[in-house]
């Protein structure tokens, strides 16, 4: 079945986004449309023949922690080696370290497509490619040696250790310690939970990038470094780091990963190397962070472009009731309610990810060398809001699929039950939903007198002015662009942080459907290059965000105008 | 080793099958082509040979520059370079006798094609080629080695699998398992770009013209009967199908 609509991204990366004009740019010149377009092939190979078939097993038969020892899935080894293989791992990594270049606007639509067959499998990867990033970006050249062509090649892996029993949302609290050696390195002491695919037995070793605070280092955030923790030693694989899995965590989905219990030095023998500067650890490990945040925000979208595939089928195979003044049964996809569940799930993963493009194209931007300080402000204002929108409505997305399938929805032979399971924990890890919204509104709207607010303000009133004042939705839009700036001044003026973050999830709900709005009337200004199925599918869906959706920002606004007497 | 690798171009195998102009033209709007999956086990083996043998992989295709995308894929899998047939491939005999002519220019140990297409599905192209070049053609080949100047072949038959032998060079239908299919890798993707696409002209006519295509009847619903009530479904059968 298929499980995504390569039409649709096609579009968003051929007629919608600036993709023909970063391919211009020497950066990118090895790639053009064609080979853009064998990558996503290449990516749906994969998903099909690595991912696919192991999507239901893979939850079924979970990563078994026995002796001090973890194993995971078959299939996971088979798309790892694949990965690895046909240099999807390292594609958007400059070609000095051993990467192609590839547009990230690219990479992230491949992303997309492995991400629909199974939400799991791709985590090991984005972990590894996210630490192969730090290295690159702050290690020395002997770090650089020693691990990234090693871990291009996935014959090492890569994890991020953050959180600890005592310190979860709240890093400034970690305790884990890390002690000077004479030779340079550090001993490192403590213990770290919840860490994605933190143990396995697919590679010889697992580099752990581990936040802890060197003896004497200032409290709270600021005196937090970032180190080097390989689960073996890296000249000699066979002699352990002290690094022990003493424990893994059962959940309810996203099976195939484990999420494991890490203890550092319990025999006070675990070497860290210290990777860029000393107490600059969170900020570094942001740089990791805010592109796994985009991995989880689209893997919700993912979920849902997977959920509307399977829920669609069946709701049109699926004879049940009539439509008032007939006779007969008729499909569920002809009674309006399912029809308007289905489009709910269309319009959140197909708007979404055209978001997301916009945002990974600000990426590619800044490899270009292109204005590099406006499209790295509109990333990092955008960054949580992708998070926010892409988990929380990927999650209601599978909802309304699991609902259009009924009572059999709610069975294990239909993988709408797993895909309910594994979308849940998408608005919880990579920094709450509650996390993001309170970075949104406590920082980047705020940053540089709202420099970048006003950043984002300008590419959608440049979209707004390509607009003929006949669209239909060009008038909504406006008004509800109007209102969100009145309620960012309005809650900017307030003198009390806990009034001005009480409703910040709020807020980041009603920026996301602006970021999203913003996308739609942009997708409606390049529609006519496609064909008529396309366009009436697309005027449907259209319809159906402005109609059902983006009409909350209307009830948002008025909530977050009045005065909060009720949390604060 | 060198190896002919003929492939062609075909609407994707979930795409929906719709004509237009009264019935007389497949409707390609919308319609995604990848590489035959027959030919696909063909240029897999192929280049499986080529890794092991040394030589070169040529694919050859017959179509118009819409199948360019195709023949890149099979470049960014590791053919060394490709031929393009400037012409519809109206017919099988049309589509053979562009192989010959390629083959009659060229010294080829081996041309492989998929056993047939899965658009038209004639499977009869290999033969013809063979017919045209006065050398043997095998088909449906599922197990494909070289030992010096003969092929050690493994092919389906009716009930079971033939062995057989046979000297280079040979016409080869082939099919699954003679070689997993094999994905573009990056470096792949990224070289096929330099790689050599030429383009030639057709050589005769086709000697078919379409004059009108229709779909299959639709299936018709289908009946679910519990496994205790066999008697209701003989009874189904019997008078309503009437196929009892």
């Amino acid at each position: 079945m298929t499980l995504f609509s390569r039409k649709h991204i096609d579009f968003l990366l051929h007629e919608v986004s600036d993709l023909p004009e970063l391919l211009k740019e020497e950066y990118f010149s090895g790639h053009d449309r064609e080979t853009a377009d064998m990558v996503l092939d290449t990516a749906f190979e994969i998903a099909q023949k690595e991912i696919e078939p192991h999507f239901v097993d893979s939850d079924q038969k979970e990563a078994n922690y026995e002796n001090g020892e973890v194993k995971v899935h078959p299939g996971v080894h088979g798309f790892v080696k694949s990965q690895a293989e046909s240099g999807l791992l390292s594609a958007t990594f400059p070609e000095e370290v051993g990467g192609s270049q590839l547009p990230e606007s690219v990479a992230g639509a491949a992303a997309f497509i492995e991400l629909c067959h199974s939400n799991s499998f791709p985590m090991y990867t984005d972990l590894l490619s996210g630490c192969v990033k730090l290295i690159n970006s702050f290690g020395t050249t002997e770090q650089k040696e020693t691990y990234i062509s090693k871990m291009l090649t996935a014959n090492w892996m890569g994890t991020m250790c953050l959180t600890e029993p005592q310190a979860g949302s709240s890093l400034a609290e970690i305790n884990t310690k890390a002690t000077p050696q004479n030779d340079g390195t550090y001993k490192i002491d403590g213990q770290k939970i919840f860490i994605s695919a933190g143990d396995h037995d697919i590679t010889e070793n697992i580099i752990h990038l581990v936040l802890a605070r060197i003896d004497g280092a200032p409290a709270g955030a600021k005196g937090i470094s970032l180190f080097i923790v390989p689960k073996n030693n890296p000249k000699n694989c066979s002699e352990s780091n002290d690094v022990k899995t003493i424990g893994l965590f059962h959940k309810m989905g996203q099976k195939a990963t484990p999420a494991v219990h890490l203890a550092f030095g319990a025999e006070g023998k675990c070497t860290g190397y210290l990777l860029g500067k000393p107490n600059q650890g969170l900020p570094q490990m942001f740089k990791m962070m805010n592109s796994s945040r985009l991995g989880v925000g689209l893997t919700g979208l993912a979920l849902s472009s997977a959920a509307y595939y399977t829920s669609n089928q069946y709701a049109h195979e699926r004879k049940q009731g009539r439509i008032p003044g007939g006779n007969e049964n008729v499909l569920i996809a002809e009674h309006p309610d399912v029809k308007r569940m289905l489009l709910k799930q269309k319009a959140i993963h197909e708007g979404g990810l055209a978001l997301f493009i916009q945002v990974y194209s600000y990426l590619d931007w800044q490899k270009a060398g292109k204005e590099i300080e406006k499209y790295a402000a509109l990333t990092e204002l955008l960054t949580p809001v992708c998070k926010f929108y892409g988990s929380d409505q990927g999650y209601h997305s599978v909802n309304e699929g699991l609902q259009v399938l009924g009572g059999y929805g709610y069975t294990s032979d239909f993988p709408l039950e797993q895909m309910a399971r594994d979308v849940r924990i998408l608005s919880i890890y990579e920094g709450t939903n509650g996390i993001q919204a309170q970075a949104v509104l406590g920082r980047q709207v705020q940053v540089n007198g709202g420099a970048p607010f006003q950043l984002l303000r300008a590419e959608i009133e440049k979209t707004l002015s390509h607009l003929n004042d006949s669209c239909l939705f060009k008038r909504d839009f406006e008004t509800s662009f109007k209102k969100l700036q009145q309620v960012t001044s309005t809650l900017l003026s307030k003198q009390n942080p806990t009034e001005l973050l009480a409703d910040a999830t709020l807020y980041t709900e009603f920026l996301s459907l602006i970021c999203v709005g913003w996308q739609w009337l942009k997708m409606s200004l390049a529609t006519e290059q496609m064909d008529t199925e396309f366009n009436e599918s697309f005027k449907q869906t259209i319809g159906y965000f402005f109609r059902y959706e983006f009409t909350k920002c209307l009830y948002l606004s008025e909530i977050l105008l009045k005065e909060n007497k009720i949390t604060v | 080793m060198n190896i002919l690798v003929c492939i062609s171009s075909v609407p994707d195998t979930t795409a929906k099958i719709t004509f237009k102009d009264d019935n007389t033209t497949f409707n390609k709007d919308g319609v995604t082509h990848i590489i035959g999956p027959y030919d696909d086990y063909a240029l897999a083996r192929a280049i499986e040979l080529k890794e092991e043998l040394g030589g070169t992989v040529t694919v050859l295709n017959v179509g118009t520059a819409e199948t360019e995308p195709q023949i890149r894929k099979a470049l960014a899998i590791g053919a060394d370079e490709a031929i393009r047939v400037d012409a519809e491939p109206t017919d099988s005999f049309f589509v053979a006798e562009q192989i010959a002519a390629v083959a009659k220019e060229n010294s080829y140990d081996l041309i492989m094609m998929g056993r047939e297409t899965t658009d038209y599905n004639s499977g009869v192209v290999h033969g013809i080629v063979g017919q045209l070049l006065g050398m043997p053609s095998l088909s449906p080949v599922m197990e494909l080695n070289i030992d010096g100047n003969t092929a050690k072949i493994s092919r389906e038959i009716e009930g079971g699998k033939e062995k057989l032998e046979a000297t280079l060079p040979l016409i080869l239908g082939c099919q699954e398992p003679i070689a997993e299919w094999k994905i573009a890798s990056m470096r792949g993707i990224m070289t096929a770009r330099k790689k050599p696409l030429n383009v030639r002209p057709a050589v005769g006519e086709g000697l078919t013209s379409v004059s009108s295509y229709s779909l299959p009847p639709e299936k018709g619903d289908c009946k679910m009967i519990p496994a205790e009530e066999a008697e209701k479904l003989i009874d189904l059968l019997q008078n309503e199908a009437k196929v009892l």
